[in-house]
């Protein structure tokens, strides 16, 4: 298990490291949903809606903000249906904490299932 | 004419499915062991009653028969042949009665195939069976019917929405609904062994080819609709996380897992009770699945057939059926108290189980969560591919690791093995030549790369030592070695894709850093069912000199009106050059997608292979029992 938390950490970390201004802008927008078509990304999408986005990231970035402030500056306008990474927040935190403490419980259920193993002899 | 025929079959199917539970009913207190043969007979009846009814309806399509509202709202004369028949099950109704057929199909089939079972045991399964089959005649003649009137006759119908109107999506559906169907018959069999009490080998050799084939069908049909996200929808992915995706995958955790139990319990092992939850499981997650497309509370690109008074029948049906077999479970259940020695196949067999329940609970709560949310506090937030990559992905290291060992261990020993060996070296070997190849800084993608190059090369290895002992057992192999290739290819197809966005007019030219890509001509094309406009490029690979013609379109179908736009691929052994473009209004701009896809056929192929391995087994079954 705290392999498996150092992993993630480490994760966290390297996926936060710093991109190219081109590769930031597609990481943003592939992040966020067209709030006017059916299930699709501001990425691949051509409404209107989505061309505004695209020039507001595109804006966003060249002013210097970074991937978070500008998640937080359209989650304030749209609200955080616009974010497909949904943040940690308090109405959040069993959609992030409940699959880790289902694997937990799945542990301690293997646990009692499984014998400890015996060091026998050769016969 | 039609349509009566239609309602005609449809009852005479209903009529059938009551007369079998009333005569299985007659035949659960009399104590010998002959099934009767009125209830085959019956059975065959049901068959072709139900036959009968999907054939009017293909019939009503291809003849255009617009006295039905069905054919009506879905068809219409100009389209070709082959997207009139592929439009019966392309709608609510039809794809319905295609479900009823499967339904009835597969009770048949377990009722001819298994001659020499228990004869309580099987008439049971045929009497749960049946009930299902009835539930779901009755939604389609209340609810749902293909076959309901129109008057006065239109003389033209409105069309198929034109993103149905393609190969991969014609047989799409059938595919994974021999899948999702197909789980209702050990959902039926796992009650029906409950109360029968019947032997844990019994049950498994049973069930074991309607797991297999529901797997293998469930797994290609994923496929499928995988290839056709990838080249229709346009993103130039082919997974995204989506609840319609996500609802055929849930399935697909609890048949792979249930596939692996099901070995345990053929040994006489242990797991009887939970192969039975597994079975109850899957079905559920069947009709889970079909609630959630079909009931439009999800906000999906794949929603195609949603009303919200469908959803509540398919709920009421689904809450009434895991509640029964919840009770049916506790009443029935057998006392098992065992326990399992670690370093014994079954030990891996349960950490499996472990593992695809945890995958199936991680993508149910990603994809109920919101929907929850949102009735309980009125906040909307969603949950998108970032978020399923986050949680999934550090899980698959174990995975790929028990998957890597556990098939070398014994069953019901207890003997642990070193790890340190010829194979862990070359592993170790092959994975440094591609670290420097692939360039790769992130730490959790390069474990994951090492452990599916340390399964691919156990798989291996074990195939070789395998063939020299001749006891291979190719499906495992087989499928392993698939799952191996399918995050490896995944990976790497990830870490190596190009993507670009830009504007562009025509005659101009783009340049990037390795590609030059240039707008040569646009013309304008009509086609029977749409016209297009498409677009002529000439794409430049500075590395290789090489040079690719690739021509998009915009399509603007008339009947319904839609516009779409056409992916044009170029698809070579080791990569993908993929390209989309769309005007935008009022300009003469074009803005244009421009992608390079590595090992997109390796990623498919890596499924077929994955998917092989359960019908190598379907059909290597007969060999195993006997020993």
């Amino acid at each position: 298990m705290k392999n498996i938390i150092n992993i993630i950490i480490i994760f966290f970390l390297i996926t936060s490291s710093s991109y190219s201004n081109e590769n930031l802008n597609n990481q943003i927008l592939k992040n966020l949903r067209c709030l006017v078509c059916q299930g699709q990304t501001v990425q691949d999408s051509n409404s209107e809606f989505a061309l505004i986005i695209k020039s507001v990231v595109k804006d966003k970035i060249k002013e210097g903000n970074n991937e978070k402030e500008i998640y937080k500056f359209l989650s304030e306008k749209y609200g955080d249906w616009i974010l497909l990474n949904p943040p940690l927040k308090k109405n959040s935190y069993l959609l992030w904490f409940l699959p880790y403490l289902l694997f937990i419980l799945g542990v301690i259920f293997l646990f009692f299932l499984l014998k400890k193993p015996k060091i026998r002899p050769k016969e | 004419m039609l349509s009566d025929l239609g309602t005609l079959f449809i009852n005479g199917a209903l009529l059938t499915s009551f007369s079998i539970i009333y005569f299985s009913f007659k035949e659960l207190k009399i104590s010998n062991n002959l099934v009767p043969k009125k209830i085959y007979k019956l059975s065959l009846f049901q068959l072709f009653f139900t036959i009968s009814s999907f054939f009017v309806l293909l019939l009503a399509y291809i003849f255009s028969d617009f006295t039905l509202v069905n054919v009506y709202e879905n068809s219409h004369t100009n389209k070709p042949l082959f997207y009139k028949i592929s439009g019966t099950w392309g709608n609510h109704e039809g794809s319905l009665l295609l479900w009823i057929n499967i339904l009835v199909l597969f009770s048949s089939l377990f009722l001819f195939i298994n001659k020499n079972r228990d004869k309580k045991f099987k008439i049971l399964t045929l009497l749960f069976q049946n009930l299902l089959i009835i539930i779901f005649l009755v939604f389609l003649l209340s609810n749902s019917n293909p076959f309901s009137k129109l008057f006065p006759v239109p003389l033209e119908g409105l069309g198929l929405n034109p993103i149905l109107q393609d190969p991969a999506l014609a047989i799409h559906p059938p595919l994974l609904y021999v899948g999702f169907v197909g789980s209702s018959i050990y959902f039926s069999a796992a009650l029906a062994a409950l109360i029968s009490k019947i032997d844990s080998q019994s049950l498994a050799i049973s069930i074991k080819p309607w797991v297999l084939v529901s797997w293998f069908f469930q797994t290609v049909g994923i496929l499928v609709g995988s290839i056709w996200a990838y080249y229709e929808l346009g993103w130039g992915g082919f997974w995204f996380w989506d609840p319609v995706e996500n609802s055929s995958l849930m399935p697909w955790f609890v048949m792979t897992a249930l596939l692996h139990s099901i070995l345990v319990l053929e040994r006489r092992i242990g797991l009887y009770s939970w192969v039975i939850v597994l079975s109850i499981l899957t079905f559920t997650m069947s009709v889970s699945g079909t609630f959630l497309v079909r009931s439009g509370i999800l906000n999906s690109v794949h929603t195609f057939a949603s009303d919200p008074s469908r959803g509540l029948f398919i709920l009421s049906f689904l809450i009434l059926m895991v509640f029964s077999s919840i009770f049916i479970f506790f009443k029935f259940a057998p006392n098992e108290n065992k326990k399992y020695t670690i370093f014994s196949k079954e030990s891996f067999i349960i950490a499996n189980n472990w593992f695809m329940i945890f995958f199936l609970a991680v993508v149910l709560i990603g994809t109920l969560y919101p929907v929850f949310l949102d009735t309980i506090t009125g906040s909307k937030i969603s949950v998108g591919p970032p978020y399923y990559n986050l949680v999934l992905a550090p899980f698959l290291i174990p995975l790929l690791f028990l998957m890597t060992s556990g098939p070398n261990y014994k069953w019901v020993s207890n003997e642990a093995k070193s790890f340190f060996n010829i194979v862990l070296l070359l592993s170790i070997v092959f994975f440094i030549i591609t670290f420097f190849i692939i360039e790769e800084n992130s730490f959790l993608l390069n474990l994951i790369l090492f452990f599916s190059i340390y399964l691919i090369t156990q798989t291996l290895f074990d195939f070789y030592e395998s063939s020299k002992k001749k006891n291979i057992n190719i499906s495992r192999i087989i499928s392993h070695l698939g799952f191996g290739l399918l995050i490896f290819f995944i990976y790497v197809n990830h870490i190596f894709s190009i993507e670009n966005n830009f504007n562009l007019k025509l005659g101009e030219t783009k340049k990037m850093d390795n590609y030059t890509i240039k707008f040569n001509n646009l013309e304008q094309q009509s086609v029977k069912n749409y016209k297009s406009i498409v677009g002529y490029f000439n794409i430049l690979d500075k590395k290789t000199s090489k040079s690719e013609e690739l021509n998009p379109e915009i399509r603007i179908y008339d009947k319904p009106i839609t516009i779409t736009y056409e992916a044009s691929i170029k698809s070579g052994l080791f990569s993908d050059t993929y390209l989309t473009m769309s005007n935008i209004s009022d300009t003469d701009i074009f803005n244009i997608k421009f992608q390079v896809k590595p090992f997109m056929n390796f990623i498919w192929f890596s499924v077929l292979l994955l998917s092989s391995g359960g019908i190598l087994n379907f059909f290597n079954r007969k060999k195993y029992e006997k020993n």
